[in-house]
């Protein structure tokens, strides 16, 4: 499972934070306290979780109408902003979940600078997939 | 040649479309159905539209954050991802698409589009 400081280390990497289901942050590291304080990552995180949560229940209907699969469950969900884009992953609770793990770690966020993000590599972080060179 | 032609050019993409912000029209090409590109466009704005009243709310929170106005949103499954950037969504193929160049591609073709939703 990725650590915060190993998302931090991710091209243009601005911020690396925990956060519940609920959307509560947990714990977060910040590059530039300037332009992502703690209290808008706070608000940043509640906001993924919506947004996980919509997309799962879309993903979740759209595959019961149409039969097509391999949309649920949602990886992760990823915001563009207008400078920095966020990704967020619940792709080892899944993990977890399908082992019948009871005890869920957090779900894990990364905020990066558009200009050089490498989604797919966040993705593959947030997934512990490979480990940051 | 549209966006939506370009993108269906492009490796792994396997449906594309625009909507009106409106929500009254959409367009695709591609392998769906027209009942489910007509649902697809509809879960499409609404997480836009979703998305962009939070970028509103983040702006008056923290003003230039940098979030605001948000360009788009990716949702990233097993086998399939969906991009949108402003009124236009793919669907990818993840074992054939290369997810950033095709953000990349949405973002410089989008990056004039106006803001507005309208």
């Amino acid at each position: 499972m990725a650590t915060l400081d190993e998302l931090m280390r991710l091209p243009a990497a601005m911020a690396a934070f925990e956060f519940r289901g609920s959307g509560e942050l947990l714990d977060q590291r910040i590059a530039y306290p300037e332009r992502i304080n703690e209290t808008t990552l706070d608000l940043l995180a509640h906001m993924c979780a919506a947004n996980m949560s919509i997309a799962t229940m879309q993903a979740r209907g759209w595959e019961k109408v149409t039969a097509m699969k391999g949309f649920y469950p949602i990886q992760e969900f990823t915001l563009v902003g207008f400078d920095w884009s966020v990704v967020v992953s619940g792709f080892r609770r899944e993990q977890l979940k399908n082992e019948d793990k009871t005890s869920l770690p957090p779900l894990m966020g990364v905020v990066l600078g558009n200009e050089k993000a490498d989604y797919e590599a966040a993705f593959a972080v947030l997934e512990g997939q490979e480990p940051i060179p | 040649m549209s966006i939506v032609t370009d993108l269906l050019a492009k490796p792994g993409v396997v449906a594309a479309g625009e909507y009106a912000y409106r929500g009254d029209r959409f367009s695709y090409r591609g392998a769906l159905t027209e009942e489910h590109a007509r649902m697809a466009s509809i879960m499409c704005r609404a997480t836009t539209m979703g998305v962009n009243m939070e970028g509103k709310m983040l702006e008056v929170f923290q003003p230039r954050s940098g979030l605001q106005p948000p360009r788009g949103w990716v949702v990233h499954g097993a086998d399939y991802t969906v991009c949108v950037m402003a009124n236009v969504f793919c669907m990818l193929d993840n074992a054939r698409a290369s997810i950033n160049d095709i953000v990349g591609f949405m973002r410089q073709t989008m990056a004039n589009a106006p803001s507005d939703l309208i």
